[in-house]
């Protein structure tokens, strides 16, 4: 019994055991589910096996929404605790568990897939490509980032939970005070997701440069494409630095070398310094895509052009250099000298100024446009104030004299919420409802969609704002309790309030896709909000090969040039078109990456051999296999046309 | 497939020019992910805690002959791809194994100053300083063990195939792994070795 | 047979064994750390840019655009990686 020792939770409690049952009857519920129903062949050929973009775009979309709640969960249980004054709803350990899976698993494993989903379905389609440029590495990347998730989220109920912060500074991290396997978890869960990232990022590069629609210049390509291939470039060059601080994490937990110790030389502000080479770029990462989103959907609902698209360009192609200059503001207070932290103050506050130029765009467009409110461009309205709010406190916070006084408060806290929630989670939430009709041929409910955004950004202000009188007040984050003397209460009461609204207002978008899916019409055209790119000009839901003849393009708005300006986007006859074949590989090599950092987080050596070579097996067997994908008959393409009604 | 008669073998489909695209693009990541380890090898390089520094471990003899060894093979590499640009798949394959060869014997002398390390004092769990060097040192190694698997089993498929546009351009693919493998070789000899040796 | 060995990139390895030599007076000859430091930058550079430019054949194709893009890009960041993380991690405590 001494052997499975290891995998029991060492701080249980009777939640955690509840969670266990719960995890458990999930699983045989969807085991017998599909048996009962006769899904499994379905499952294997329409999903686990497909290489298809939109595809993969929805299963990203799908784990983006199951970790939202995850977190979610995680986000309700820390403002329940922090409630009231001297609570003991959660104990310290559980409340640093806590709050160290509700980063990891919101930054990494919710805002990511959120912004993979839309970056898979959309970018192909928008600039008029049958799929990316490496399919079946798509889908490789894709079960990496799963299997990654999967690991992490397995956590709490096998062997421990992470607790030492999403950031897991050492030497708190180390194995002198992190004892359980948790922050191997940690480790080995973001280093298999993270390969996927950096996959998806090569993938996304060399699909955008090489595989335009004729005619569609780099000038010319729309917004979303564009924040899309910064984004991926940021992610090439800023994923790497992540793996390598993770592999020396790694080895210092499990090989005993010193890198991050305090002993024998090691130095442990470097894992500090390398989390935020990283880390930094990673915000971009995430808050580009979701620029890319908001000039599309301001765009299109004001009815008219992007104002400023050549500095909307500019101003990322700018974010993207100075997003790997400024790292070091996020440990001000870490003793480097005066002189380090004004440099890195400067770059800090220069990063503004573009993203200064991109909200003045966005109201400039808006300006003399013929605004229509939908759900997305609410979203979109009600993002710029708020973030506004949250990107001028980033200012303050820039200072690095006055960021002795902010470091590690609630104020900081209150700003990076400010900032992403109304950056990204809007952004992600407006594309879901914008996108929705072109995914699965049906709108979301406008009415329901519009009080949940309501809902949700009302909760954002009353969730956050009093975070940063608190913080001003000197509460500290990651504490699991305060006195009743500090006077903290009832701004953390707020707090708590405001969480409950998201909580409510999730929940109404649950509801929104369960009605929509019951009662919303079958019967929309395939351009539903009257938009003005690419993706809009095929059917809803896209057929396989996205564009029965591929699309010519002659501006920056090439669909709206064909609706309004006589502009001919289909030219010439149907021809037969090529298509990568479905591979179960991708899938396979997941599951084996999965039973490699399990052993891994154990230190289960012989399964981590076996598993190694399973993965070049898998690598080898690539390399060998004859696949030269499959062609999709004139005829058959006729039908579908003809049944879509074209 | 369109192949285009036009460009070399290794260019002649649209997929291939997006994989060799597509491959320049990894390397960009290949270079980030070494400037990370030489961030971190030069920040505790003088962190030897009670284990020795470079200058107490580093030899000479073994350096001049990886350095000469990894030189020669990314030279013969590119005279593969020029012998296969010409269509003599037998020159290629040639320059191919001596490549292959070149790289196991590398391979083979850093092993050998691996133990050296070891046997001086200079293990993995050591100081900061050593462990970063392996780190580093075992990252290049690994990468080479890597690519003689991989080369092997190119050199497999153009002997069982010939020489076709996707066996062209993993040839061509490999090479330019190869090349960067020796780059990343000549800064490690100039400011590991070199710099510890000064 | 003389085919097999271009000019280019027979004299390309010529260069880079003589640049590996100049690289190891460093070790031969006493000379100031400055000094030793500006030769191996400078050998090291050249040589890297020898390898993209005569074997790798970088710029060759239509892509070139994008690939050196792709390079200076990261080139440009590992730099800043590199004396980022000493100016934050050693000399900025002096």
């Amino acid at each position: 019994m001494d052997y499975f020792d290891r995998f029991a939770v060492p701080h249980p409690s009777p939640a955690i055991y509840v969670s266990m049952v719960a995890i458990g009857l999930t699983v045989i519920a969807i085991i017998a589910g599909l048996t009962y129903f006769k899904k499994w062949g379905y499952l294997w050929r329409e999903w686990l096996t497909t290489v298809d973009h939109k595809r993969i775009g929805i299963m990203y979309l799908i784990s983006a929404l199951l970790m939202l709640f995850r977190g979610g969960a995680d986000a309700i249980m820390m403002r329940a605790q922090l409630a009231v004054p001297e609570n003991t709803l959660l104990d310290a350990q559980h409340y640093n568990e806590i709050f160290t899976t509700h980063g990891i698993v919101m930054i990494i494993f919710m805002a990511m897939p959120f912004i993979m989903a839309f970056m898979n379905f959309v970018v192909p389609l928008q600039i008029g490509a049958r799929d990316v440029a490496f399919p079946r590495l798509n889908a490789l990347s894709f079960w990496l980032f799963f299997m990654g998730a999967m690991l992490l989220n397995i956590s709490f109920v096998v062997g421990g939970s992470p607790d030492a912060g999403w950031t897991s500074y050492f030497p708190l991290a180390g194995n002198e005070f992190s004892e359980s396997v948790g922050t191997n978890y940690y480790m080995l869960a973001l280093q298999i997701a993270g390969l996927g990232t950096l996959m998806t990022g090569i993938n996304f590069i060399t699909t955008i440069l090489k595989m335009r629609a004729p005619g569609m210049t780099l000038m010319k390509m729309p917004m979303f494409t564009w924040s899309a291939l910064v984004t991926n470039a940021i992610i090439v060059f800023a994923f790497p630095v992540l793996t390598v601080a993770l592999l020396m994490g790694t080895m210092d937990r499990l090989f005993a070398t010193n890198f991050f110790t305090t002993a024998n030389g090691g130095m442990d502000m470097l894992w500090a310094n390398f989390f935020w080479v990283w880390g930094h770029p990673e915000v971009y990462i995430l808050i580009l895509p979701a620029f890319g989103i908001y000039s599309e959907i301001i765009s299109t609902f004001s009815r008219r052009n992007l104002y400023g698209y050549k500095s909307m360009v500019g101003s990322m192609v700018i974010i993207s250099l100075l997003s790997f200059l400024v790292w070091t503001h996020h440990f001000f207070t870490m003793g480097q000298g005066a002189l380090t932290n004004s440099i890195f103050s400067i770059t800090t506050m220069a990063i503004a100024v573009p993203t200064g130029v991109k909200i003045f765009n966005w109201l400039f467009t808006l300006w003399k446009g013929k605004i229509v409110i939908t759900t997305p461009m609410l979203y979109s309205l009600l993002f710029i104030p708020i973030f506004t709010i949250g990107g001028v406190t980033g200012v303050m916070l820039g200072m690095s004299a006055a960021d002795y006084q902010y470091h590690n408060t609630m104020f900081l806290v209150a700003h990076f919420h400010m900032v992403i929630i109304p950056g990204v989670v809007f952004a992600m939430l407006a594309a879901l409802h914008y996108y929705w009709p072109k995914m699965f041929g049906f709108k979301l409910n406008e009415k329901i969609g519009k009080v949940g955004a309501w809902v949700i950004s009302m909760s954002t202000l009353l969730a956050f704002m009093p975070m940063f009188f608190s913080g001003l007040d000197g509460q500290a984050r990651r504490m699991y309790t305060y006195s009743e003397s500090t006077g903290f209460g009832f701004l953390n009461m707020l707090s708590f309030i405001g969480a409950i609204g998201f909580a409510i207002g999730f929940c109404l978008i649950v509801y929104n896709i369960y009605y929509s899916t019951r009662y919303a019409s079958r019967d929309i055209s395939s351009d539903p909000w009257d938009a003005r790119s690419l993706e809009w000009a095929t059917h809803s839901p896209v057929p396989e090969y996205n564009f029965a003849i591929t699309p010519q393009v002659n501006s920056a708005e090439a669909f709206w040039d064909a609706k309004k300006h006589g502009h001919e986007l289909f030219t010439g006859e149907y021809e037969k078109i090529h298509m990568p074949n479905n591979s179960g590989v991708p899938f396979i090599m997941g599951c084996i990456f999965f039973a490699w950092g399990f052993s891994f987080i154990f230190g289960m050596w012989i399964p981590v051999i076996i598993s190694t070579i399973g993965i070049f097996a898998c690598m080898a067997l690539r390399s060998f296999e004859k696949d030269h994908g499959r062609y999709i008959s004139v005829n058959e393409i006729k039908k579908t046309e003809t049944s879509r009604g074209a | 497939m369109k192949i285009d008669n036009s460009l070399p073998l290794e260019y002649s489909t649209g997929q291939n020019q997006i994989n060799i695209l597509g491959f320049w693009i990894f390397i960009g990541a290949e270079i980030m992910l070494f400037g990370t380890l030489f961030a971190a090898y030069f920040t505790l390089v003088d962190r030897t805690g009670n284990g020795p520094t470079g200058a107490d471990i580093f030899e000479i003899a073994p350096l001049l002959i990886e350095t000469f060894v990894l030189l020669t093979s990314s030279f013969t590499i590119g005279l593969a791809i020029h012998a296969m640009r010409l269509g003599k798949q037998k020159a290629m394959m040639t320059f191919f194994g001596i490549t292959l060869l070149l790289g196991l014997v590398f391979l083979s002398v850093e092993i050998f100053e691996f133990n050296h390390f070891y046997h001086v004092g200079a293990g993995l769990q050591t100081s900061a300083f050593t462990a970063i060097l392996l780190t580093t040192l075992g990252t290049h190694g690994a990468h080479v063990t890597f690519g003689l698997f991989w080369g092997l089993s190119i050199v497999l498929q153009v002997r069982k195939r010939g020489l076709t546009p996707e066996t062209a351009n993993k040839s061509f693919i490999f090479s330019l792994y190869w090349h960067f493998l020796d780059v990343v070789w000549i800064f490690i000899f100039s400011f590991i070795y070199l710099k510890g040796l000064m | 047979m003389s085919e097999l060995f271009p000019r280019k990139q027979v004299m390309g390895f010529v260069f880079s064994l003589i640049l590996t030599a100049v690289a190891l007076l460093v070790y031969f000859l006493d000379m100031p750390f400055t000094t030793g430091m500006t030769v191996l930058l400078i050998t090291a550079f050249i040589q890297a840019a020898l390898q993209l430019v005569v074997f790798m054949h970088a710029g060759e194709t239509g892509d070139r655009g994008s690939i050196y893009t792709n390079l200076y890009y990261a080139i440009f960041i590992a730099l800043v990686t590199v004396f980022g993380t000493l100016l934050t991690m050693i000399w900025g405590y002096i």
